[in-house]
């Protein structure tokens, strides 16, 4: 564990620091109202065309499981987290299937 | 622009998701470069971080005139760090997670991964490369170069990935077409220079901070 500390100190260190402003920024634009609560592009052209109830009474075909957070300020933390754990699994999962394919190769 | 569940019709969808799992599966054997080199096991913790900062700032919606507000997409930028591949990996990945939330719907998952990660992400860093290759002519410093480049590409791809959204949504039959794709090139006209100003300034950062963090200066030809 301290290798592994010791070996990616600075790495760490630095998503460390970039997560920790990731949330003070988020923490800091919600309550300031900074964030903007309007409609985006592809919303303003629905709501333009068909009127917000339309939009409102589209019928999806499953429940997002999160969407139950009400507080988008819980929601975003959560959310950056869950990102940052799955992108690296994901990545980490991809290099040792590609390692994995070259030993075969290698071997056979 | 995240098209939201029951918006588009079924044969959009599957065509959609079919094209985006292709360039994924593509993508990934494609993107064997980015795991090559010694610095690679260096490079995933910097992969999740930047995942999670376009997470943050697609959840940013900042004010447009017009009782609108838009997001950065990411797609130009990650793709201009880590390569058009892994770009649109990596934007899968934050629709996979936003649509948890219930922004962006399920299964548009491969429409809108088509928009922002194919569109945004693969066609935008293909005109960043572009514009780098004419400012190549110039006497231009490296960093300066790929940073207008990629506003430009960002900007570009943003409003290209509008007008594609903007045909998508009216396949259905009940936004038509003439009003569809001019509201949404309108509008993202606007969105697009947010998204231009956030991309060069992230990717002049990176090149005064770390620029071997920029993957892809030899794709580029910078």
């Amino acid at each position: 564990m301290n290798r592994f500390i010791e070996k990616y100190k600075k790495t760490l260190l630095y998503t460390s620091i970039i997560i920790v402003l990731l949330i003070v920024v988020l923490a800091i634009g919600f309550p300031l109202g900074f964030l903007s609560g309007d409609p985006d592009g592809l919303e303003r052209t629905i709501i333009d065309s068909q009127g917000e109830t339309w939009l409102e009474t589209l019928e999806a075909f499953w429940y997002p499981i999160l969407s139950w957070i009400e507080n988008e300020y819980i929601a975003g933390i959560i959310g950056l987290l869950l990102t940052l754990a799955i992108a690296i699994g994901l990545f980490n999962l991809m290099k040792y299937l590609r390692n994995k394919r070259i030993t075969r190769t290698h071997g056979s | 622009m995240h098209l939201p569940d029951g918006l588009l019709d079924p044969i959009t969808i599957v065509v959609l998701w079919i094209i985006t799992i292709v360039f994924m599966i593509f993508g990934y054997f494609k993107m064997n470069n980015l795991f090559k080199n010694a610095e690679s096991d260096r490079l995933i913790p910097y992969i999740g971080v930047l995942a999670a900062v376009i997470f943050a700032f697609q959840f940013v919606n900042y004010p447009i005139p017009g009782g609108t507000s838009g997001h950065l997409v990411g797609g130009t930028l990650v793709a201009v760090i880590l390569g058009p591949w892994a770009s649109l990996i990596v934007l899968f990945l934050i629709l996979v997670v936003q649509s948890l939330f219930g922004d962006g719907g399920i299964t548009v998952l491969g429409a809108n991964a088509f928009n922002m990660g194919i569109i945004g992400g693969i066609l935008g860093f293909y005109i960043v490369v572009l514009f780098v290759r004419l400012l190549n002519h110039t006497s231009l410093k490296k960093e300066i170069k790929v940073t207008l480049s990629t506003a430009i590409g960002a900007y570009i791809s943003i409003v290209l990935a509008a007008l594609i959204c903007g045909i998508e949504i009216s396949l259905n039959g009940i936004i038509s077409i003439q009003v569809a794709v001019p509201a949404m090139v309108f509008w993202h006209l606007f969105i697009g220079i947010g998204e231009a100003v956030i991309s060069a300034l992230i990717v002049y950062y990176i090149y005064k901070a770390k620029p071997d963090f920029i993957t892809t200066e030899a794709i580029m030809g910078v």
